[in-house]
């Protein structure tokens, strides 16, 4: 019975070990509180390198610890003592270091037994292999925070889902094994569900989710892949998949994309640039053609207006009291239609940038204020006129008279659009356009003064703006304008080193804007011009007159000599130069016209001063080139008396200059 | 944070309060068995020492919903306040169990506070009076009281307009069979009471490991 019972018990443990080591387990063992001995089975001694009898006899209870590896060794009794305290669970990893010197991965399951008054009496576990688990965790970790990538599995229908410590950290959530679906989902600004819902149509997981970061609030694009896995026994479903960062990527997409649709933009806007510097240069193109055509004209032009002015004046002088009056009248008739067709010519001249022009330092609020009388007149009492100038404005270094006509001309234009009423406003204010800062692109790079003419008139059409400083384009009825008008601001504009603008809208309005420069250091005084008046020659000032056209250098040198002037002619340059170094008697004055042929009359000029340092010299010309102009401004010493002349203006420019000092 | 000042244990020390407060809700789970009379499950309870703030964010993660706390302030060498804290929805479940399911719903919701703090002082008690044991000191502890709120008010509510305390964070699965229950015990100490508990764990280790520590 006793053999029996005993060979029973033996294929009974025997059994049970059978089990345990199919099952994982790697010993069992049955610590005795109260009696303080330790009892474990054949696998545990063969774990700890001990007899198995001793086992089954018992040993001291610290012979538990023995074989736990020494860092392990101090958390592992904390634990027990846990146990022996009255805590009921057990559940710890640890080292165990093998007899062979092999260290295993162990964990251990145990359980506290208390007696009836809650005395801790018992404590059994199980001890099982973990150590290829632990190498796949760790693997599985490192892949996982290298990788950047976090994972998670959720049942379907379950309120909380499984996730790794890289998962929380993706999304900025407090590291943890299970997570609630709310709280994960709730981190998802766009993409819809991280976790996905029960309907998801496909069996992938693919995705992409804008977030924001949790813990820091920044946000973030997370990518998700994964499967879903019909459990094969409940036939609901598991969704299995990972999730990682791709917000590097996503930006670098976006960069792409803005640079792409931006490239379209700056190529049209390269393209819209390019339109409109061809555009400017054609215009400027044929400004320059029709300014030469126009220029070359009205010197010819002058020429024959000198004459035929020159020899009416003379007539008229002459005629006295006993002369039929009908006579007088025919001739004050030509004179007047002569001085038309002069100013005519004068404004050719003035668009096609050959007008002399006399630049002074220039206080545009001062010039307009003294305007104002003069708008007044032009403008009818309907329209509104407004002027402003800007307090601080810079001087600039224009022909004031010019500036004056430019000015009126344009105001004169704005009234014609407005027709009945409306408002007019003149406005005065400093520009710096620096290079390469987007500013209007027909202007160099600088200071300049702008004034704008600005009308709430019927405006033009674009058609109409593109030809306006054409010379006789008129929007005007048949006679009520030249045509010349904007020509000639145009043509100040250029020839001072500025630039005009015209902004004009259909039925809103027209704008006209002038750039001047702004003046250098150069700070000459505002000179009033003095009044002329006609005044004598003295036979001792002897005036050397140069001009290749006998008729207009008769008719010079007769009003000179009718002046009491003594004079000299020359129809050339060299005759003149051989008069200057025979004269019996000094030269104070050179009066010579610009364009002759051989010599021309700076060159003339220059030899002359030469010869004659405290020469004087006046020129007459139809219109002035490069020769003695600079810039479009005289050089100094020398002045210029404009074709077609008259006796007063000659008169008063010798004596002017005669005096000078 | 005052003054960014915070205190670390160590992991053996973390250790060692962990097994302390095993030992407590061990005590607290046969409690409870014997109240409910039915079977009581329990984690291993997970330890973290946090900043309030930090805590009410760790609850609010896991907790969306309202929550019901019981609360018990403690006083000895180291003082404070400890919580135990479940979401709200369980509140009734946990109610249901320790009255029996004999109550009408209209019953259970009547004495549902009386019921709650009792069962959160029976938790509570356990695991103080237990470390107070472990420790080798003695607590002494007021009435328990029940709020509710979430995770920010009731943190917010015990911080008192005052620097950001400290927490002493559990995490604890209370299974009760059947039933749907879980919950968190927190406990709120100030930093020189962390520093005392540091030093009686120190204590502890020593008494425990010995030589190995």
């Amino acid at each position: 019975m006793m053999a029996e019972a005993s060979l029973s018990t033996d294929q009974v443990s025997d059994r049970l070990r059978a089990v345990l080591a199919a099952a994982g387990a790697s010993g069992t063992w049955d610590w005795d509180i109260v009696g303080d001995t330790l009892h474990f089975d054949e696998r545990f001694a063969d774990l700890y390198g001990l007899d198995v009898e001793a086992g089954t006899a018992g040993v001291p209870t610290e012979t538990f610890f023995t074989a736990i590896h020494p860092e392990d060794r101090a958390r592992m009794k904390i634990a027990v003592a846990g146990i022996l305290g009255g805590a009921e669970l057990f559940s710890k990893e640890f080292r165990v270091q093998a007899p062979d010197g092999s260290v295993l991965w162990m964990h251990g399951r145990g359980q506290g037994h208390s007696d009836g008054s809650d005395r801790p009496v018992r404590f059994t576990g199980l001890l099982v292999d973990v150590t290829e688990r632990k190498r796949t965790e760790e693997r599985l970790r490192i892949a996982q925070s290298a990788g950047g990538v976090g994972t998670f599995e959720y049942s379907d229908g379950f309120a909380t889902a499984s996730v790794s410590t890289e998962f929380c950290r993706l999304l900025g959530l407090h590291p943890a094994r299970t997570l609630p679906v709310r709280t994960i989902n709730g981190v998802v600004q766009e993409g819809g569900s991280l976790i996905p819902e029960a309907e998801q149509a496909s069996d992938l997981l693919h995705g992409e989710f804008c977030i924001v970061r949790n813990d820091d609030g920044v946000q973030r694009w997370i990518a998700r892949r994964g499967e879903i896995v019909r459990d094969s026994e409940t036939s609901s479903y598991r969704f299995i998949g990972v999730i990682y960062d791709v917000t590097a990527a996503k930006e670098a997409e976006e960069r792409l994309r803005e640079l792409n649709e931006t490239l379209e933009a700056r190529v049209e806007e390269e393209i819209a640039e390019r339109q409109q510097a061809e555009d400017s240069l054609r215009q400027a193109q044929k400004m320059e053609a029709v300014g030469h055509l126009t220029g070359g004209i009205a010197h010819d032009f002058n020429n024959l207006l000198t004459i035929i002015i020159g020899n009416i004046d003379t007539v008229i002088r002459r005629l006295d009291s006993s002369s039929d009056p009908r006579a007088k009248r025919s001739l004050d008739n030509a004179l007047k239609g002569a001085e038309r067709a002069a100013a005519l010519t004068q404004r050719l001249l003035a668009f096609s940038r050959r007008q002399p022009l006399d630049p002074k330092q220039v206080d545009v609020g001062r010039l307009l204020a003294g305007m104002s009388d003069l708008l007044t007149r032009s403008i009818t009492e309907t329209i509104a006129i407004q002027v402003h100038s800007a307090a601080d404005l810079w001087s600039i270094e224009v022909d004031p008279h010019q500036l004056e006509n430019a000015i009126l001309n344009l105001a004169v234009n704005a009234r014609d659009a407005i027709g009945g009423s409306g408002e007019l406003t003149i406005n005065a204010e400093n520009v710096a356009i620096a290079a390469g800062d987007g500013s209007p692109s027909f202007l160099h790079p600088g200071d300049y003064v702008r004034i704008s003419v600005a009308d709430t008139g019927e405006g033009m059409a674009p058609e109409t703006v593109a030809k306006v400083f054409d010379p006789f384009f008129t929007t005007k009825e048949v006679g009520k304008g030249t045509g010349l008008g904007l020509s000639m601001v145009y043509g100040f504009a250029k020839q001072s080193g500025g630039h005009i603008r015209i902004e004009s809208e259909l039925g809103v309005g027209t704008t006209v804007s002038l750039y001047l420069p702004r003046a250098g250091s150069g700070l000459d005084e505002l000179i009033e011009e003095p009044g002329i008046a006609v005044e004598l020659g003295k036979c001792n000032e002897t005036i050397l007159v140069v001009e290749d056209d006998d008729d207009v250098r008769d008719y010079t040198v007769e009003i000179l000599r009718e002046l009491g002037y003594r004079v000299v002619e020359a129809h050339d340059g060299q005759t003149a130069l051989r008069l200057f170094e025979r004269a019996d008697q000094p030269v104070q004055l050179l009066l010579t016209d610009v364009v002759m042929p051989v010599m021309s009359g700076s060159e003339l000029a220059e030899r002359a001063r030469a010869l004659q340092p405290s020469l004087k010299v006046l020129f007459t010309s139809g219109y002035t080139r490069d020769a003695i102009m600079r810039d479009g401004r005289l050089e100094p010493g020398l002045d210029l008396l404009s074709k077609p002349f008259t006796y007063t203006s000659l008169a008063a420019k010798v004596r002017d200059l005669l005096d000078r000092s | 944070m005052s003054g960014g000042e915070t205190i670390t244990l160590t992991e053996l020390e973390s250790d060692a309060l962990t097994e302390i407060v095993n030992i407590g809700v061990s005590r607290a789970a046969s409690n409870l068995r014997k109240m409910i009379g039915d079977q009581v499950l329990l984690s291993v309870p997970s330890i973290e020492v946090v900043s309030q703030r930090r805590a009410a964010r760790l609850i609010s993660e896991r907790e969306i919903n309202e929550l019901v706390a019981v609360r018990q302030d403690f006083e000895g060498p180291f003082s404070g306040r400890a919580l135990l804290i479940f979401p709200e929805e369980n509140s009734l479940e946990l109610v249901r169990a320790v009255t029996g399911g004999e109550l009408s719903p209209q019953e259970v919701l009547d004495i549902e506070d009386e019921a709650l703090a009792e069962t959160g002082n029976v938790i509570l008690n356990s695991c103080l009076a237990t470390m107070a044991n472990m420790l080798q000191r003695s607590l002494t502890m007021t009435i328990p009281e029940v709020l509710r709120g979430d995770g920010n008010k009731l943190f917010e509510i015990l911080e008192g307009g005052e620097a950001d305390g400290l927490v002493l964070f559990l995490y604890i699965d209370f299974a009760v069979r059947k039933r749907d229950i879980r919950g968190y015990i927190a406990m709120l100490m100030d930093l020189p009471s962390l520093q005392t508990l540091k030093e009686l764990l120190g204590e502890f280790i020593e008494r425990v490991v010995g030589n190995d520590g």
